[in-house]
Formats: structure tokens, C-alpha cells, sequence
């Protein structure tokens, strides 16, 4: 069993890392929702899965959420990305589209899978280039819609003991639209990443 | 003359970059800030003629540091190096008195070049 540990140099130098990455994803979701987007400050941690729940802070409190998974693998790392949607969102992201009609189940998935795709793509790549990895996805897939967060995470099949969180609390400015990003990444996947970082804490 | 410089980062990883990326052989008296509330008082105590600003950051951000600057008449130039590349940001900080935008990761050259194009280098 690996005892790896986050020291505060690496945590960090995690933080910063991802704060450029999901500077480049809040500004194409910018663009294509034509609304500024209040840039997340990311939260690093290296957590047992069972603490996973209560470290969703930006969501925690709401009631119903819906989500989207995607794995992702290079260079001996590996990891899942979840982009977890407050349910509450759904009215003004469909504005925000331009979208005009009733909002069904499907209609939410479609904005659910939109999204994921521009937040996750462009924060996996933001931060592989930075690190001179390069990350292949997998298909996206629905993790569930309007269930509760603990439901959620059960649903989440991985059986990972130990995971490196990174999570993304992405607000719209003037929105009722909260959404959260998180990145897991394996325990082992730790060793390399700080690996690859080497050059830049020295 | 040594110029105060105030270099304010949440990230202490982030404001090492920007410290090392500093041209060699300038006259700078170096402080740091890990929020905008800290970056104020520094700046008040005469320790951020030129301030070097995030704008991402627990407490206070960048954004409102360059509100109570612009609000208090306080005597800072600032450059801002954000990974908030919206347009939207740059114009909001350009708008609120901010000398120049950078965005991140740093790139030295490009400091330096700011740094000369406002004649900062030579003070």
C-alpha cells in the first residue's frame, strides 16, 4: 500500500497549475455562453473515497444534482474527470443558449454533455501541456440525473481508495448556474505527477 | 533608486515564477502578498510603488484590490498575470487602472517588455 503524501509545496504547485488550466475552460465557456464566468480557486486534496462527498462543498447543499463522467490515461497516469451540475442550473444555462421551449430530461443532457466536453477537454489539456504529458479521454458518459450527491458518487463505479481531488467550482456571473468540476486521480498517479513537476518546484 | 515592489499571489509557487522572472540587475525591494488584503496594507506602508497582481484569490481578489486603489487615490502602478484570460477580465481590469494584463503562465519576455514599454526599468 502506497503512504504517498501532498506535501504543501506539491499541493501548491497543483493549485496553480489547474488555476491556469481552468482559466482557458472558464474562457471558452465564456464565449460560448457569452457570460463572465467567476474563475474558480481550485482545491487540492488527497483524499480516502469515502471523504469524497464532504469535500463537494460548492454543491454540497443542493438537493438534486446531475452529472457526467469521463476517464482519462497518459503517460502512466490516470484518472476521471466529473462535472457535477446543480440541478438549479439548468433554467438559465438553457437561457443563456438561447434555448427556448420546455426543458426536458433531454434537453439537459445535451447542455450537460456540451459543457463537460469544453470544461473537461480544455482543463485536461491545459493541464498536461504545462506538465509535457498528454492526456487521451474517453467517452463521456451520464453518471446520473436528478439524484442526490451520495447517490452519485455510489454510482461511480471505480473502486480507487485513495484519490488526488482537484475541484473546480464554476459560478456565472449574474447565474443562478453552479456547477462543479472535479478531477480524481489515482493514488499512484500521484508519484508521477510529482515526477513531472520536478522541474518546477526544485 | 530601489523600487518597492509588491508581488501578490495566492500561489507562493506562483510568486516565485514571477520573482525569478524579474529582469536581472533591477532595483527592486521585493515584498509578497497572498491576498488582496495583505497586497492593500503593503501597499499603504509604502511597499508597492509597482505591484505585480493576481486576480484569482481567497479573501480578496485582484479585481477589488485594483477597486481600492483606484477608490483611495493610493500611488501604485499595477500589472496584472492572471490564468483569467476572459476578454471580459482584461477589459474590467484595464478599466479599473490596471497598467497592463499578462496573462499566464508567465512568460519572462513578455514581462520585461511590459516593464520597459512603460518606462517602469527606469524609474
Amino acid at each position: 500500500m502506497s503512504t504517498d503524501v501532498l506535501d504543501e509545496e506539491l499541493r501548491d504547485c497543483f493549485q496553480e497549475l489547474s488555476n491556469v488550466a481552468v482559466g482557458r475552460a472558464a474562457d471558452l465557456l465564456a464565449r460560448l455562453l457569452n457570460n463572465f464566468v467567476i474563475m474558480p480557486i481550485p482545491v487540492v486534496n488527497l483524499l480516502e473515497r469515502a471523504e469524497l462527498s464532504m469535500a463537494l462543498s460548492a454543491i454540497a447543499d443542493a438537493s438534486s444534482v446531475s452529472a457526467v463522467c469521463q476517464g482519462f490515461t497518459g503517460s502512466k497516469i490516470a484518472g476521471e474527470a466529473l462535472l457535477i451540475f446543480n440541478d438549479a442550473s439548468f433554467q438559465d444555462m438553457a437561457e443563456l443558449t438561447q434555448f427556448k421551449g420546455e426543458i426536458t430530461e433531454q434537453i439537459e443532457l445535451e447542455l450537460l454533455m456540451d459543457i463537460a466536453n469544453i470544461l473537461i477537454g480544455a482543463c485536461l489539456k491545459g493541464l498536461a501541456e504545462q506538465i509535457d504529458v498528454s492526456f487521451s479521454q474517453g467517452q463521456p458518459y451520464l453518471l446520473g440525473q436528478h439524484i442526490n450527491i451520495e447517490e452519485l458518487l455510489n454510482r461511480n463505479g471505480s473502486t480507487w481508495q485513495r484519490l488526488l481531488t482537484i475541484e473546480l467550482p464554476y459560478k456565472l456571473e449574474g447565474r443562478e448556474v453552479n456547477c462543479d468540476l472535479l478531477l480524481l486521480f489515482t493514488e499512484d498517479s500521484l508519484a508521477i505527477l510529482r515526477n513531472k513537476m520536478s522541474y518546477l518546484l526544485e | 533608486m530601489t523600487v518597492p515592489l509588491l508581488v501578490v499571489d495566492d500561489s507562493s509557487f506562483a510568486r516565485k515564477q514571477v520573482i525569478r522572472a524579474l529582469p536581472k540587475g533591477w532595483d527592486v525591494e521585493v515584498s509578497q502578498a497572498s491576498n488582496g488584503e495583505q497586497a492593500l496594507e503593503l501597499i499603504k506602508a509604502g511597499k508597492g510603488d509597482v505591484v505585480l497582481l493576481d486576480l484569482t484569490m481567497p479573501v480578496m481578489d485582484g479585481f477589488a484590490v485594483l477597486e481600492e486603489i483606484k477608490a483611495r487615490d493610493l500611488p501604485a502602478v499595477v500589472i496584472v498575470i492572471s490564468g483569467d484570460i476572459q476578454p471580459e477580465a482584461e477589459a474590467r481590469v484595464m478599466k479599473l487602472g490596471a497598467l497592463a494584463f499578462i496573462k499566464k503562465p508567465l512568460d519572462s519576455e513578455q514581462l520585461h517588455q511590459v516593464l520597459s514599454d512603460f518606462g517602469i526599468l527606469s524609474v
